[in-house]
């Protein structure tokens, strides 16, 4: 049997960040992922923020970076635009669009280069608790065997196995999984360079339609629905906005991604003795949004910083890994709880009411762009929502 | 269950079965059909409808 100190399932973004900060800390560490290319397919419209990516010690790379954002355009049902971008205020949201394939990669080298061995193509297949921790079934083309770990940190998306089999309430709601689908296409006509759009109301029931620019007429064209609230699966929504946009009248797809986004936020407990949950598996996730690239890593790298210290210390009790919850929610928890409040208020507002909120904001000044500063604007311009988020944000 | 030749293995249906029945692995779905209610929560969330009951 393969022995270890740390064993992450799942080697996207927060499990390579986790696998990379257990093995700084000087612990031994497996990182596997059921795939044979890890980073392709994409789930994913690869928007991150150069704060996040700063925070989280990575350095911009040209290879894993797509484009350099230059503001954000928010369109409402009728076509109202709301611009913001650098014609309009000093500071746009600063951000890019990665290259998920490469950036993936990069990270789960950055893991294996901190001393990780990585397990390409190889599947968990079950957990079976012991009094020394977790004994996972792994699967690898054709051969299975078993991997004898202190701590298991679970990595493995939205689909969160590792942390249900390990008795854990990970699951989301199908209310808080967002159905997605994109394309990548080329052709597309952009008004302006740089800049990610965004698409509310009907077009989208529960989510929205995103433009992120990938190059001069390249972008990730795709939407999320909440299933029980849309009428029909979620690519004829997306059929439907190409088919109609000016932007993406001659676009043609390259690739076509799926794939669940949980936006329910952090489960109660996403640690018990011998294992921490990361990632899309553990809910970090911006509700809002959906991005949880920053987030999830952010996830990774506590629980990574607590399995070394963890093995250092010979504990590895719910205990000693409960440190592990209170940093990770100490920094990202608030916002998701924050953020959650007003994606619910939106699913409240109809196509009308977007259009209203839309024509309130061309008369506002908007001095840097963040999602916050959006929602104070918001707050002043609509009494229903200045009731509803009023208290949280003001 | 069903799945059709275009299902993409995304693994939605894995993340919203509340019991926890189906497997994706790379290139394949394996359902534990025999524990399985009838609850229609994967064939819903399915982006492509690429889920059917039998």
């Amino acid at each position: 049997m393969i022995e270890t100190d740390v064993l992450v399932v799942g080697a996207g973004p927060a499990g390579s960040t986790a696998a990379k900060h257990a093995a700084l800390g000087g612990a031994k560490v497996i990182l596997m992922d059921k795939k044979s290319e890890i980073g392709s397919p994409k789930r994913c419209a690869e928007g991150v923020s150069k704060k996040g990516l700063k925070k989280l010690g990575i350095e911009p790379n040209s290879r894993f970076i797509a484009k350099e954002l230059d503001g954000v355009r928010l369109v409402s049902p009728n076509g109202t635009n709301v611009w913001m971008t650098s014609e309009e205020i000093e500071l746009p949201e600063a951000g890019y669009i990665l290259e998920r394939k490469v950036f993936d990669k990069f990270m789960a080298m950055d893991a294996a280069r901190a001393g990780a061995e990585i397990k390409i193509k190889t599947m968990a297949t079950g957990v079976i608790k012991s009094d020394e921790g977790f004994i996972v079934t792994c699967e690898s083309m054709g051969k299975e065997f078993d991997i004898k770990t202190k701590i298991l940190i679970a990595a493995d998306g939205p689909e969160s196995h590792i942390g249900r089999w390990a008795g854990l309430k990970t699951a989301q709601k199908a209310v808080h999984m967002e159905s997605g689908i994109q394309y990548e296409m080329c052709n597309l006509h952009f008004e302006r360079d740089g800049v990610i759009e965004f698409y509310f109301g009907s077009c989208a029931p529960g989510g929205y339609v995103w433009v992120f620019p990938k190059g001069d007429d390249i972008a990730n064209v795709g939407l999320a629905v909440i299933a029980p609230k849309a009428n029909k699966p979620a690519i004829e929504y997306l059929d439907d906005f190409v088919s109609k946009s000016p932007i993406t009248k001659d676009a043609q797809p390259v690739e076509i991604n799926v794939g669940g986004d949980p936006v329910g936020g952090m489960p109660k407990k996403i640690y018990d003795d011998h294992i921490m949950v990361v990632g899309d598996a553990a809910g970090q996730v911006n509700p809002l949004t959906g991005g949880g690239i920053i987030s999830g890593m952010t996830g990774g790298m506590y629980a990574g910083q607590v399995a070394a210290e963890a093995i250092k210390d010979e504990d590895y009790s719910a205990k000693y890994l409960k440190k592990y919850d209170s940093l990770v929610r100490d920094d990202i928890g608030e916002e998701i709880r924050k953020y959650s409040i007003v994606q619910e208020y939106l699913l409240t507002l109809s196509d009308e009411e977007l259009d209203n909120i839309a024509a309130e904001f061309q008369n506002v000044n908007f001095s840097k762009v963040s999602t916050t500063q959006l929602i104070k604007s918001l707050i002043k311009v609509s009494p229903k929502a200045a009731l509803k988020l009023g208290k949280i944000f003001l | 269950m069903i799945v059709k030749d275009w299902c993409s293995y995304c693994g939605e249906c894995a993340g919203v079965c509340p019991r926890n029945l189906i497997t994706v692995k790379e290139y394949s779905l394996e359902f534990k059909d025999d524990e399985c209610k009838g609850c229609s929560t994967c064939i819903i969330a399915c982006p492509i409808s690429a889920l059917e009951k039998e």
